[in-house]
């Protein structure tokens, strides 16, 4: 398990994060390279198959990060994720996914800091909890 | 969007300048938007949280229709427009001209790195020797003196701050793409004439200078010196003053006769410094006091040559002028009392805290103490340093600083210790805007700030425990000692520098306060037709002040600009037609930067580009040395030129700066733009500094995969639009509304204007002037006879609106008029709302019960009428917020502070020896009113401040004989009894918005009645529903001049849209696939933006594409994937996670 290399899948929102992200690699704040971004527009177009799809196709985690509440730039899509999330970490198990594989958090456009924090986070934890392996076992 | 031909200059790049540019650009104008600093974003971009939310939202700002002119993405991190031309590090020296064809002289500094060859790699910075204090840091950290002045830009250039470079060359040679030049090599050609009559001072000058590179002569005497001019040409003299025989004066007269264009700079010793004053009258640029410093000369002169060899000047053509040009903020090193700054680490400014506690600032974002990284456990703030202050010169009220405070403090709260204390020390908390007193109370009661009232006298540093300890007057005036481990100084706004000069220069007079000066009513008027102001520049404002001024600012240029004739014509061109590819099957052709050989050694990208074409999608795979060079742009357009493919991948660094070129690329190649993608390459290389190139290279390719992977998956679709009604319908015929409607009247476009009561006017019918003396009856006047004559313009007084409904662009509104209940159906594009507010009812303090007790209302009506005769009365007692700022009033109305003290005042006038006491919660004298309130208290005013819980209590004696109030005097520490003459009761304002019509446009309503606004600070006139703006007293308590200001700003907001005929959809739009549509209805709760309706006869979802922004709510919450946004199909996501996970 020691050199156990966790993938990690990010749906990360054009207005916050992905601007964090992108000031976390340009002030050099460096991050461990396990995270894969994809851009959406707003946490709130993150469609909960996508996560699943992330998983079946092999991601030990997935991160979906936005704007902090009150802050999206489409006035609450960020609170419509939080939801969505709730109920996707609560059905996760039945398809025998850990829920602490999937993440959600808030990181504004200044916080390069705290994504490079996020990721180094994440990393260590899934590391801990091994390789997703319930993906040779769905069966969706 | 087709530029017209209506040019408009912006000065300023912060908040209101950027408010100003895109309100322009949206409505169609060009505009070039200048900033003498190397950034834009102002102030802002050191701020990463704003009241209410506590979070930043900036983009929030961006445009909304056609939002494909300008850039998606956060706006602190840049700002583009297809119809703005951004003018960095540039100044402007002069406008000539008039109205509506004014060229204006700008000066851009020299520029030292090429933005265009810039990677901003930062090998620069790596080997520059210099440090020096970073603003961008509020001065606690240091930088390079070639850095990044905002390092969250993008595209980040690094610049050469010119004052701090030695120019010892290091730069030029670490950097990889020749970027950097130092213009040394020009001054072998720059010839400087030294003049001076002692060998010794020539000749050492001539050494330094020498070398340094120039080239030197020196001459002896004044005639030696018009001699030698006479043989050889000179860039630049510096001269003495006094020599015998021929002096420096006369010298420079001479000379400037024959060679005007000379850099003289005059020397002189301490005795002859008014002669080198007045030699500047005669032409020389300056002058230096001897002795000088060697580097102070050398520096001057090669200031001088930069300037005049470096630094380019250009002449622009602008119809109107609008100056941003905000403010600074105070510097307490500089004041009487300071406080302890700068003499203690830990006393910190309001500025200085926000970059303490950013993330991108010096520390982290951890809340530790400066002096010795410990944790702040106990912070404290001190109001009013540099504001309210006589001894500094600022007899105004900053506005911004209380409730940046409270901010702070939460901010502090949420960032620090969970026990962390923190005290606000303030005189009056000005919660005057909306929303205002809800926050601070919620900052008392749920985040348990401490607010104690008093001036703090002094901060001093116990040696002992090394904590801070301020002294400040507690009740019983007992002085009071308290330590704490930080100290945050609430520093106020002051004029930006240089205020004097652009006044000159533009033509426009300061105030007392040395702001710009307004006129009358008209707040972004200047006296120069033409020319206006936004933002701070004419007075103190918040961020929502400053963007309803910066959008009253822009209206006025706007009507400036069509009045001259240049308004709505549109460039000619047709809009390019892209060949239609959507029967092909996609091919994509990839065109790979290489980035000049500066991505890290061991990159192999041809391997890259042999592994991308094994993909059957790809049809070609080219590499360019560098696309960021205009050749390397030109070989990009000839490889794109080139047919045999449908899709263009580019894979380049800094994807936002080649982004927006990829509309252009699309018109010479006629390829749809939305087939075109930039991806970044380089990032990996960054982001993973540490790992191995294979590594960096694998992120490379697969960047590239989920690019082809995006571009496979799009289909240009055809452009549909929303048609627009080019009407407006304004509801409320006051002063606010009755603006609006002149405005966009005044800009051709037909406008119904609706009012309740027969008459126009609102409350300007019982307001007879204002604070500053101003007719206020004249006005209304003049306002409501050019509005009745107007062409344009129908007026339905005695009218209401029955129903309404529809969209922007196309809304229909019945209204019903008077008694006979003749009704007529109205289509139009927009609607305005300006229902306005009257007079609290005075339901408290006995009011009544008693003639004696009246409200401000009545007050006024009175005074004008002359029913009340001051002479013959002794006390006055006025009672402010009665019934104000507590539940379920609980907001300021902001108009009754300024307006008893303008009735002090003027009684005061009558009777100097009336005693008038003032029963006061907090006096809201916010801006220049405070002057006023200084005026009062001088004229011999009491005023006693009281709390909710400790109310004055007012009773009336049955006997007819004066009416008494009792109220507690902290200061005393009793409870005082006057008899009153009179008593005035300032109950505030309730608006008069009905519900059910904010609901009849999509609108809705606070919890006070007013206005809900899409967004308290970035978007404050406008509703969530595009094509519903608000303005006046509807919108929350304001002035005469404040409704007017936001009454144009509304008028702005319209207007993007009536200039259009028709709106177009945006690449990223949701739209229903109707064949899988169930009509369950979830994405129309779902949107936002009410952008999706029902359509009962066709039985289909409807998307009103000019409304949708393209969130993609509605695709996640569909359950049958019916609903999808354009650019983010399930298909391609999916496709894409796929990409990504190998
Ligand atoms: S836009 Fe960032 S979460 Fe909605």
């Amino acid at each position: 398990m020691e050199d156990f290399e966790p993938t990690i899948i990010a749906f990360v929102c054009n207005w916050c994060t992905y601007t964090a992200a992108d000031l976390a690699g340009t002030s050099r704040q460096s991050y461990p390279t396990n995270v894969r971004l994809i851009r959406v527009m707003c946490t709130g177009m993150v469609d909960p198959k996508y996560i699943i799809k992330a998983f079946l196709e092999g991601a030990d985690a997935v991160l979906v990060s936005g704007c902090h509440p009150g802050d999206c730039h489409y006035i609450n899509g960020n609170y419509k994720a939080r939801r969505r999330m709730k109920l996707l970490k609560a059905i996760l198990p039945q398809y025998g996914f850990d829920e602490k594989r999937l993440k959600l958090t808030w990181i504004g456009a200044s916080d390069g800091i705290q994504f490079a924090r996020t990721i180094r986070d994440m990393v260590s934890e899934i590391k801990e909890l091994g390789p997703n392996e319930a993906k040779h076992a769905a069966v969706v | 969007m087709k530029p017209k031909i209506g040019r408009a200059l912006v000065v300023g790049g912060g908040i209101s300048g950027i408010r100003a540019a895109l309100d322009l650009a949206e409505t169609g104008y060009g505009v070039t938007l200048v900033d003498r600093a190397p950034h834009i974003g102002g102030v802002l971009s050191q701020l990463d949280n704003q009241f209410p939310t506590n979070q930043c939202g900036m983009c929030k700002m961006l445009p909304l229709v056609e939002r494909d002119a300008g850039s998606q993405y956060c706006l602190r991190k840049g700002l583009f427009h297809e119809n703005i031309d951004i003018r960095l590090s540039t100044e402007v020296v002069g406008i000539e001209g008039e109205a509506g064809s004014f060229m204006v002289r700008l000066r851009e500094q020299p520029r030292f790195v090429d933005p265009e060859k810039c990677i901003g790699c930062g090998e620069c910075a790596a080997v520059c020797p210099v440090d020096v204090a970073d603003e961008f840091n509020a001065g606690l950290s240091e930088r390079k003196a070639v850095y990044l002045p905002v390092p969250h830009m993008m595209p980040n250039t690094y610049v050469i701050d010119p004052a701090a470079c030695t120019r010892c060359g290091e730069c030029v040679t670490a950097c990889p793409t020749g970027a950097i030049r130092l213009f040394r090599q020009g001054r072998q050609d720059f010839g400087v004439l030294v003049v001076d009559d002692e060998y010794t001072v020539r000749d050492s000058i001539k050494e330094w200078l020498v070398e340094d590179g120039f080239s030197v002569e020196t001459a002896g005497s004044g005639e030696e010196a018009l001699d030698l001019m006479k043989k050889q040409p000179f860039k630049m003299m510096l001269l003495d003053i006094k020599m015998p025989g021929m002096d420096g004066v006369e010298v420079l007269k001479k000379t400037m006769e024959t060679f005007p264009d000379m850099a003289v700079v005059m020397m002189t010793a301490y005795a002859t410094v008014e002669t080198a004053v007045e030699a500047m009258k005669t032409g020389a640029m300056d002058y230096l006091m001897k002795p000088f410093d060697p580097e102070d000369l050398v520096s001057k002169v090669i200031d001088v040559y930069e300037i005049q060899e470096a630094s380019r000047g250009e002449e622009v053509e602008a119809g109107a002028v609008v100056f941003c040009g905000g403010t600074e903020g105070y510097d307490p090193s500089t004041g009487k009392n300071t406080f302890g700054y700068k003499k203690f680490p830990d006393v910190v400014t309001g500025l200085e805290f926000e970059r303490l506690i950013s993330g991108t600032g010096p520390g982290g974002g951890q809340l530790v103490r400066p002096s010795n990284g410990e944790p702040v456990r106990k912070i404290a703030w001190i109001q009013c340093v540099g504001s309210r202050d006589l001894q500094t010169d600022a007899d105004f009220c900053s506005g911004f600083c209380c409730m940046y405070a409270i901010k702070e403090a939460m901010l502090a709260k949420e960032k620090g210790p969970e026990d962390l204390d923190a005290t606000i020390f303030y005189m009056d908390m000005r919660t005057f805007g909306k929303t205002f007193q809800r926050f601070r109370d919620s900052a008392e009661k749920d985040h348990a700030i401490r607010f104690t009232r008093g001036r703090v006298h002094t901060v001093y540093l116990d040696e002992k425990t090394g904590k801070l300890m301020i002294s400040y007057p507690g009740e019983n005036s007992q002085r009071i000692e308290e330590a704490f481990d930080m100290v945050v100084l609430s520093t106020g706004q002051q004029p930006a520098g240089g205020m004097d000069k652009l006044a000159q220069t533009a033509d426009f007079d300061l105030n007392q306060w040395g702001f710009a000066l307004a006129e009358p009513f008209a707040p972004s008027k200047t006296k120069r037709e033409g020319i206006f102001f936004g933002g701070a520049f004419s007075g103190p404002k918040d961020i929502a002040e400053s963007v309803i001024s910066a959008g009253s600012a822009s209206l006025c240029a706007s009507v400036a600009l069509h009045s001259a004739g240049r308004g709505m014509a549109e460039v000619t061109g047709d809009a390019p037609e892209y060949i239609d590819v959507s029967i092909q099957a996609p091919k994509v052709r990839v065109v790979l930067c290489e980035c000049g050989s500066t991505l890290p050694g061991g990159i192999d990208m041809k391997a890259i580009a042999a592994d991308l074409k094994t993909d059957p999608v790809v049809e070609n795979v080219f590499t360019i040395p560098r696309i960021c060079t205009t050749e390397g742009w030109d070989l990009l357009v000839e490889k794109a030129k080139a047919k045999g493919y449908n899709r263009l991948l580019v894979g380049a660094c800094m994807p936002y700066a080649h982004a927006r070129r990829l509309k252009e690329l699309g018109e010479k190649v006629l390829m749809n733009p939305v087939l075109m993608e930039v991806e970044d390459i380089r990032a990996p290389a960054f982001r993973y500094a540490d790992a191995e190139a294979s590594y960096i290279q694998k992120a490379m390719e697969r960047n590239l995969r989920s690019g082809i992977s995006r571009l496979r998956g799009v289909d240009p679709l055809p452009k549909t639009s929303v048609p627009v009604a080019r009407k407006a319908l304004v509801v409320g015929g006051g002063i606010a509304g009755m603006t609006a409607a002149l405005a966009i009247a005044d800009h051709g476009y037909p406008v119904t204007l609706v009012e309740n009561d027969p008459e126009l006017g609102g409350n300007l019918n019982w307001l007879a002037r204002t604070i500053e003396g101003y007719d206020v009856h004249a006005f209304m006047d003049s306002v409501r006879q050019r509005l009745e004559k107007h062409p344009q313009v129908t007026i339905h007084v005695d009218s209401s609106v029955m129903s309404a409904f529809g969209e922007v662009g196309n809304f229909f509104t019945t209204i019903e008029t008077g008694s006979q209940s003749s009704v007529e159906t109205l289509h139009h594009g927009v609607a305005i709302i300006a229902t306005g507010g009257g007079e609290a009812p005075a339901n408290m303090y006995s009011h009544g019960e008693n003639d004696a007790i009246i409200t401000q209302k009545e007050l006024e009506q009175k005074v004008s009428d002359k029913q009340i005769d001051v002479t013959s009365m002794d006390t006055v007692v006025m009672i402010q917020c009665a019934g104000s700022r507590e539940e379920p009033r609980n907001y300021c109305s902001r108009v009754c502070c300024a307006s008893t003290l303008k009735h002090i005042l003027h009684m005061k006038k009558e009777n100097a020896d009336l005693s008038i006491y003032v029963l006061y919660r907090d006096m809201m004298s916010y801006g220049f009113s405070e002057t006023w309130f200084t005026e009062a208290r001088k004229a011999g005013a009491v005023f006693i401040p009281y709390t909710v819980d400790k109310k004055p209590v007012v009773s009336v004696p049955g006997d007819g004989s004066n009416v008494k109030i009792s109220a507690y005097e902290p200061l005393l520490d009793a409870n005082v009894e006057i008899n009153a003459d009179l008593l005035v009761l300032a109950t505030g304002i309730v608006p008069s918005l009905p519900e059910s019509l904010a609901a009849a446009y999509g609108a809705h309503v606070d919890a006070d009645g007013f206005f809900q606004e899409a967004e308290p600070k970035w978007r404050p006139v406008d509703s969530l529903k595009e094509g519903v703006f608000a303005c006046g007293i509807a919108l929350s308590p304001r002035s005469v001049t404040e409704s007017v200001a936001t009454a144009e700003a509304a008028a702005q907001r319209a207007m993007r849209i009536l200039t259009k005929s028709a709106l177009s959809r945006a690449g990223v739009t949701a739209r229903v696939r109707q064949s899988l549509c169930s009509l369950c209805e979830r994405c129309i709760d779902v949107c936002p933006y009410g952008a999706r309706s029902i359509d009962l006869d066709l039985q289909k979802v409807i998307v009103n594409a000019a409304m949708c922004q393209g969130c993609g709510n509605c695709a996640s919450e569909c359950p049958n994937s019916a609903s999808v946004v354009d650019g983010f199909f399930d298909g391609r996501m999916l496709d894409m996670i796929d990409m990504v996970i190998e």
